[in-house]
Parts: C-alpha cells; structure tokens; sequence
C-alpha cells in the first residue's frame, strides 16, 4: 500500500505543476487543431480518390489522422517526461526523494503514471477537436473509453523508456537528442499518417514492426470500422507486454543509477 | 545516553577510483551541533551521503542511534532529516505542498501533516506564506523552508550539507539562528558541513577538519584554535630566495617562534608562542641583519583558518568540481540571489 501512496505522490507533483501550468495545456490544444486543421484539410483532396480512399479505409482523410495525431502527441509529450528527472537530479530533488523512506521504482512509476494522465486528458482535448471537425467515432462513447486505455497504456511506454534514458543521462541537451532520434522515426516509420499499403515494401516491413503501428491500427479500427476484436486484442497483447518490459527497465535502471 | 551518530572506518571508492573518503571515523552525541568543515571535494557531501544512505560505503559501519544504516535503511531514513547543498525545494510548488509531499514520502497522515506541519511552519515563520508559490520566496525563506520540511517527520537527527551555501550576510545569520533554535527547542541533533570558517565557528559545538577524505583533527572550536599556539604574524618579506631562506632560518631559531611557513606571494606566516607583539621588533632586527625588506606585517589571533592551515599545509579554497557540478552550483546561485 506504501508502495502505491509512493507512486501515487511522485505522480500528483507531476500534476499539480501541469495542471497549474495553462499554457501547456493550451499547447497541447492548439498542437492537434493546427495538424487536424491544416494537414486534415490539405490531404482531404486525394481521400477523395476512391483507390485512395480504400486504402485508407475512410474517404475522409481527416477520420484516417485523428488517431495518427493521437499517438503523435502521446508519443511526443511522453518521450518529455525523463526531462523532470534530469531537473529534478540539478535541483536536487531526486536526491531528496532517494533520502525519504520510498521505494525507488516509485519515482519512475509515478512520472510515468503522470505522463500518461496527461496523456489521457490530451487525447480527450484531440477527440473533442475532431469531433468538432465532423469525425464520428465508429464505436461511439465506449469506443473513447477504448481509445484513451490504448493511449494511455502507449504513453506509459515511451515515458518509462525516456524515464529509463533520464536514468543515466545528466544533460538535457542528451537527453533531448536522444529522445528526438528515437520519436521521429517511430512518428514517421509507421502508419500514423500514412497508409502501410501505400508504403514502398522496405518502409512497410519497418512500419509492421513498429510499436507506434500497433496502437495506432487499434485505435484506427475503433474510429474508422468498428468494433474489431482480433485487431484490437492483438494490439492491446502487444502494448500490454511493451508496457511491462518498460516499467520493468525503468525499475532495474532507477535502482541501479541510484545506489552506488 | 546511546550516541546518535557513529561511525567507524568509513571509506568510500567511486566508481572512477577516487578515493573521497579514506577511514573517517568519529561520533555525535545527543543535542550536538557537530561540523564537517573542509574545501570542496574534501569528503563532506559523501560522507553525509553515506549516512542518510544515498551512497553505498565501500567499507565501514555507520550506527544511528545504535541502528545499522545498512541493515535496516527505512528505519534509519525516518529517524534523520536532511537538507541539501541544492535547497531541494520545488519552486513550481507553493510552501504547503512542498511541506506535504515531503510528509507523504515519509508516510505520515494527513493529520499528522496538518499539525506537525503547521508546527514547523511557525516555527520557521513562513506560516502566513504558506499558499504562496515557492517561486516568490527569498533565497533565506527557500533555504530555511528546505530545513523545515526536512523536519517534517520529527527526526532526531539532522543533517544539513552547506546550509548557507550562496546566500548573502544577512540571510546566513538567519539561518544560523534558526539552527541554533532547532537544538535549543527541538532538542535536535545536527550535523552539517560547511567550508565557512565563521560559520563553524559560529555554531558547531565540535568540529572535525577534513581533508582529502581524512580527519585531521576534531575538537571544540575553541580548543583547535588553542592547538595552534599564540598570535600569528603575516609578513611580506621582499629578498632573493637565498637570503630569504636564512632570515627564515633565523625566526625559526627564535625561542618566540613556533613555525614559519612560505604562502603565496612573498608572505610568510609566523605562529608565535604566545605574545606575537614582543616577536615583531625580533623579526624587525632580524630583517635588517640580513638585509630583507619588511613591506607589510600583520598580527592577529589564530582564526579557525589558521587551524584549518594548521592541520591541511593548505587554504581552504574552491577546487576545480566537475562540469555537473558547476552547473548545479551555478544553478543554485541563481535561484538563491532573488
């Protein structure tokens, strides 16, 4: 129970500063309206071709992005959450956290459960813009419950793997490196943007393998089709196992950088 | 009367092969303010981390109040408070929040928050900022908030690593008077480290010097300062080095004369037995004998500078830290200069 109240603690900081923070939250909104708005918009006109239209499933294009920009942002602002750790180790604040009584896996659990929430309210913001731009959801409110599970689950990937970089990385101007080395190419190796049945067949192996492709075609089915479970479950097995060895590397890594 | 803090042999290699702390050993008793006083990269922080159980001891037994740190971390976590170099205060944070979450890692209730915290608060005088953002606070409110939430859980220990680390005149006296209290009225234990004279001076009961992670000798402030003998004379002496080597020679032979050591510069620093003011006309007549220059000469006291010259050969002074370091201090003056 401890444990939990740890993680629980590491993650309301996380919060609070974000929730006292609107300019961020502004951001996040205004991120999605400028892709969704503009991109959304431009790319509308080859939807309209029908060869086009069958491979993205949708004639609309702006349908076919919703959830590419829903993973672009989870993917983004969880790739970010191993930045608090480098402030925190320079403001001496994990040193403080270390001194106090928690279990230290409890300072990367929490950031990441933070990320997440985050990431949860986002992808909120995102679904509303959407649907303010004319997408329908093709499973309808549980299908949003569905989508921010899938989303939320994602997020708690990337920021353990970040948090796992933080863990030894000391500089942001690294860490940042690092993280944009690893996001962009996962962004742009998958079918957030672009159909995989477009793709030249090298691109196309990549994207299959990606972890980005996973959630993104789970979330793509709740929105564009319908209630597919094979292709939901499937991905959600995936997420789930990379969900795990994650946490779990972010844990050996915490405790390993932080007892010498 | 169990000692509050012992430890025996404590050694600590980093990874890299640095020996920082090389077999120190010594003990803090009950309501004592104990002092680490050394340069930068002395030994201080990481003996203080070995303690509060951020570092792992190469080898050597650290006992709180007869507990094995190693043996048993919680419990030994609980029963010290501690305050950074960094003042580990989030700034994005108000005061409350700083203090409660503080109370959270420490597992206390929410009850116990509300009233231990309240306590400490008054205590400090921060009580009516409370639900002001950290952000706009002094440097001296951060630092003495940073002591505070160190408290929170009612330790009996209390470890505090340069608690006047970058902060102006003023402010330090502030602090320094908030440490003393803490002991007076809270019955506390404290250990710190400093590489500020006055301030070990001004508030350590004993005192250990430290230098390239050994001991060099601890006692009472005033008892070090009784070590070294009487007055000192710095003298700039102006002459060629063979010359000058002789004239040295000659104080040294003088019954008055305990030592005579070169510093930078063309100063050279005499301990007199005693009176310092009858050696100063020796010294005259035995500069003009050989023809040496007296430019200045100065009579003073021994300081705990002196002492600290005493045990080390050197000045305290900042060693070159490593390029993290140096940024985190950087950092620190920034935020604490408001």
């Amino acid at each position: 129970m401890t444990f939990l109240s740890d993680v629980w603690y590491v993650s309301w900081r996380e919060l609070v500063i974000y929730l006292r923070t609107p300019v961020r939250i502004l951001m996040t909104v205004i991120q999605p309206l400028i892709w969704l708005g503009l991109m959304g918009n431009m790319m509308q006109g080859f939807a309209r071709s029908p060869m086009v239209g069958e491979m993205l499933g949708t004639t609309s294009y702006l349908t076919f992005m919703t959830p590419g920009i829903i993973l672009m942002t989870v993917l983004f602002g969880g790739a970010f959450s191993g930045m608090s750790v480098v402030w925190d180790r320079r403001m001496g604040y994990l040193e403080k956290l270390l001194a106090a009584p928690i279990s230290r896996a409890a300072i990367p659990f929490g950031k990441a459960l933070a990320a997440s929430v985050q990431a949860g309210i986002q992808v909120l913001i995102i679904v509303l813009i959407a649907t303010a731009l004319g997408v329908r959801l093709a499973t309808g409110p549980l299908g949003l419950v569905a989508i921010l599970l899938i989303a939320m689950c994602f997020s708690l990937i990337v920021s353990s793997l970040s948090l796992s970089l933080a863990a030894r990385i000391k500089s942001h101007e690294t860490l940042m490196a690092v993280v944009n080395f690893l996001t962009m190419p996962l962004m742009f190796t998958s079918n957030a943007l672009f159909p995989i049945e477009a793709m030249p067949g090298w691109l196309a192996t990549i994207a299959r393998y990606n972890p980005v492709t996973y959630a993104v075609t789970a979330i793509r089915h709740l929105t564009v089709s319908g209630w597919d479970w094979l292709a939901i479950a499937s991905s959600l097995g995936v997420l789930a196992g990379l969900t795990i060895i994650f946490l779990a590397l972010s844990r050996f890594l915490f405790q390993r950088a932080t007892s010498e | 009367m169990t000692t509050t803090i012992q430890i025996e042999e404590l050694v600590k290699v980093y990874r890299g092969g640095i020996r920082a702390v090389d077999g120190v050993s010594f003990a803090v008793e009950e309501e004592e303010i104990f002092g680490f006083l050394g340069p930068n990269g002395a030994g201080k922080s990481t003996t203080i981390k070995c303690v509060i159980g951020l570092l792992r001891p190469t080898s050597g037994r650290i006992l709180i109040r007869g507990t094995d740190v190693r043996e048993n971390p919680k419990l030994v976590k609980r029963m010290m408070g501690y305050a950074s170099q960094e003042t580990a205060i989030d700034d994005r944070l108000t005061g409350w929040q700083n203090l409660f979450l503080q109370g959270r890692f420490f597992h206390l209730s929410r009850k116990e928050i509300a009233e231990r915290g309240e306590e400490v608060l008054r205590l400090c005088g921060l009580w009516e900022r409370r639900n002001d953002s950290a952000g706009t606070y002094s440097g001296g409110m951060l630092k003495r908030l940073d002591i505070t939430a160190a408290l929170i859980h009612h330790p009996s220990v209390l470890f505090l690593d340069e608690p006047t680390l970058g902060l102006d005149v003023q402010t330090r006296k502030v602090i320094w008077e908030y440490i003393e209290r803490l002991r007076t009225e809270q019955k506390m234990t404290i250990f710190l480290t400093t590489h500020y004279m006055e301030e070990a001076d001004a508030l350590c009961d004993r005192l250990a010097i430290i230098d390239r992670g050994r001991i060099r000798a601890i006692d009472r402030p005033g008892a070090l300062k009784a070590q070294i003998g009487g007055d000192i004379i710095t003298a700039r002496l102006g002459a060629p080095a063979e010359r000058l080597g002789a004239l040295v020679t000659a104080i040294t032979a003088l019954p008055e004369t305990v030592s005579v050591n070169p510093m930078e510069g063309d100063l050279h620093r005499i301990v007199a037995r005693q009176r310092g003011d009858q050696l100063i006309p020796e010294v005259f007549a035995l500069a003009a004998a050989h023809d040496v220059a007296v430019e200045s000469i100065r009579l003073h006291r021994p300081s705990l500078d002196d002492v600290y010259l005493h045990f080390t050969g050197r000045e305290i002074r900042d060693e070159q830290g490593s390029r993290e370091e140096i940024g985190k201090t950087r950092m620190r003056q920034r935020r604490l200069r408001r």
